[in-house]
């Protein structure tokens, strides 16, 4: 009968079990009611759930945690940009940013899924700077082609010198439309029913997915690249493919988030998207080769419960709210730094293993 | 080309004309439109009611008396209201049901209602609303680009900026 490990256990689950206990000793002191958390962590779960699941499809395809997602959140909010110059509002306006992003996302999925097929084995730093390159070309369009190129029409969009963005565009015409399209109210909590059916949807896809013919392909990619090719798979097209998906879903969850949020923050909401969608997934138990539904949703529960208390707890403590504000930015980094290398340590331990696994039949060959 | 690649094709191609079709559809449906109510005098009518109160989806959007303005944002290209006009103070209140289409190409639409409610032509009682910047809007504005821009000054002042 195999035995529980419970010192690879507590390994495994260090990161959550870290978050429960700041978010147990950090919610009483924060003073913050539990209808008022009740209310923030499911507001912030219908805004976020849909980024974060677009993440699982590459950590299915070995491709570790898509730090260029925010190119899919950049597809996103040109979508937006475009759709509140045309003035078209509420839910039609949704809808039509998606499709007016979903085949940027697609490109700009394609473009990162090939440049990571020549990095093999570093996507994860690859995806990262893939980010930065692309945020460049995104300011540049953004900044400089809206207006004399792309045709704004509106100056409440369009910067006073005549071209390029304002810092800040508003959605107000299309603020909480989907979070309020079937209202439902439980105890003061206010559910985001239509949101929420979204999301679900989601989840059956990707539990579909996962049991297609290239959902499986994509399992035997991420398990072992070398028995995958030589099993018949196509694995540059199949890693190509997750990103695309990645990509096009973070798009439309980029949709989803700023409709909740009511602005699109130009040049800095798709920066901070992805650092946040991914600490969310690996505080929910997550790791760099291995994520399910369960974590998005942990995830969430976990780190927005720290993000919503930790200020008011360091108010509280210190007399100084910025001290929460410091703790829960420094966490959020901290957190992906652990998870990185808990999995550089795992490989090279596993690694290790295998060596001495491999030494130790080759001696009793010999013998 | 072969049989499956042929049905591959089309699908696709079929798949694209929906989007389209879904895409063309928002377009006209999501349409918003702002649509001011004017209760003033005009070339077309001397004499305007003392109140007209206007109703859209049921709910009350203005309440105008004379030379007022109200508004609401409207989605889609017709406007059904239910107008509530009182001729003069004390007076009885008469109830009306008014469908309204709203021209594609105007944000801003001024309706001016004595002048609809006297038989003018659409010409005569529409107009467009051109809004004047305020002064924030037109004050130039400094691009942030790098979010992490005064992240490490943590509020003091820079030798260089003494």
């Amino acid at each position: 009968m195999n035995k529980i490990n419970y010192g690879d256990l507590l390994r495994r689950f260090s990161v959550p079990i870290m978050f429960v206990i700041i978010c147990a000793v950090c919610a009483p002191i924060s003073g913050l009611s539990p209808s008022y958390l009740c209310n923030e962590i499911v507001t912030r779960m219908g805004r976020n759930a849909f980024l974060i699941l677009s993440l699982l499809i590459p950590i299915m395809a070995g491709m570790g945690l898509n730090f260029s997602m925010t190119l899919g959140a950049m597809a996103g909010e040109i979508g937006l940009i475009l759709v509140s110059d045309w003035q078209i509002v509420g839910i039609p306006g949704m809808i039509l940013a998606m499709i007016v992003s979903v085949p940027i996302s697609a490109l700009l999925g394609l473009f990162c899924g090939k440049v990571l097929n020549m990095a093999k084995g570093r996507e994860m730093i690859t995806s990262y700077i893939i980010s930065f390159f692309i945020n460049g070309i995104y300011q540049l369009i953004v900044l400089y082609l809206m207006g004399p190129v792309i045709p704004i029409k509106h100056s409440n969009i369009k910067l006073p010198r005549g071209y390029g963005i304002r810092n800040t565009v508003s959605l107000l015409s299309m603020r909480q439309k989907l979070d309020n399209l079937i209202p439902l109210n439980i105890g003061g909590v206010k559910i985001p029913v239509a949101t929420f059916i979204i999301i679900f949807l989601l989840c059956l896809v990707i539990i579909w997915f996962r049991k297609t013919k290239l959902g499986q392909d994509m399992r035997a990619v991420g398990q072992d690249m070398g028995v995958a090719r030589d099993s018949g798979i196509d694995v540059e097209r199949t890693r190509i493919i997750s990103m695309v998906l990645s990509t096009v879903f973070a798009g439309i969850g980029m949709i989803i988030y700023l409709q909740n949020m009511g602005n699109i923050a130009t040049y800095s909401s798709h920066s901070q998207i992805g650092m946040f969608c991914i600490a969310a997934l690996l505080v929910g138990g997550a790791s760099v080769e291995k994520a399910s539904i369960g974590n998005v949703f942990l995830g969430i529960i976990l780190f927005h419960t720290m993000f919503i208390v930790a200020p008011k707890a360091g108010t509280v403590i210190t007399g100084d709210s910025m001290i929460g504000e410091y703790f829960r930015v420094f966490v959020s980094y901290a957190v992906i730094t652990v998870a990185l290398i808990m999995y550089e340590t795992n490989k090279r331990k596993n690694k290790s293993k295998a060596g001495e696994q491999l030494a130790l039949a080759q001696e009793e060959a010999n013998e | 080309m072969n049989n499956s690649k042929k049905k591959t094709l089309i699908y696709r191609i079929a798949a694209f004309l929906v989007i389209m079709a879904i895409a063309a559809v928002m377009f006209i449906v999501g349409r918003g439109h702002t649509v001011y109510f004017d209760n003033k005098s005009s070339d077309l009518v001397a004499e305007v009611p003392y109140k007209i109160e206007v109703k859209v989806d049921g709910k009350k959007v203005a309440s105008l008396k004379k030379n007022e303005r109200g508004m609401v944002d409207v989605m889609g290209q017709k406007l059904t209201m239910e107008l509530v006009v009182t001729e003069e103070k004390g007076g009885e209140a008469v109830h009306m049901k008014v469908s309204q289409p709203l021209p594609y190409n105007m944000d801003g639409i001024i309706l001016n209602i004595p002048a609809m409610l006297n038989g003018a032509s659409q010409d005569q009682y529409v107009s467009e609303f051109v809004p004047v910047l305020s002064e924030t809007e037109v004050a130039e504005e400094t691009v942030v680009t790098d979010d992490t821009a005064g992240l490490m000054s943590f509020g003091e002042e820079s030798e260089a900026s003494k």
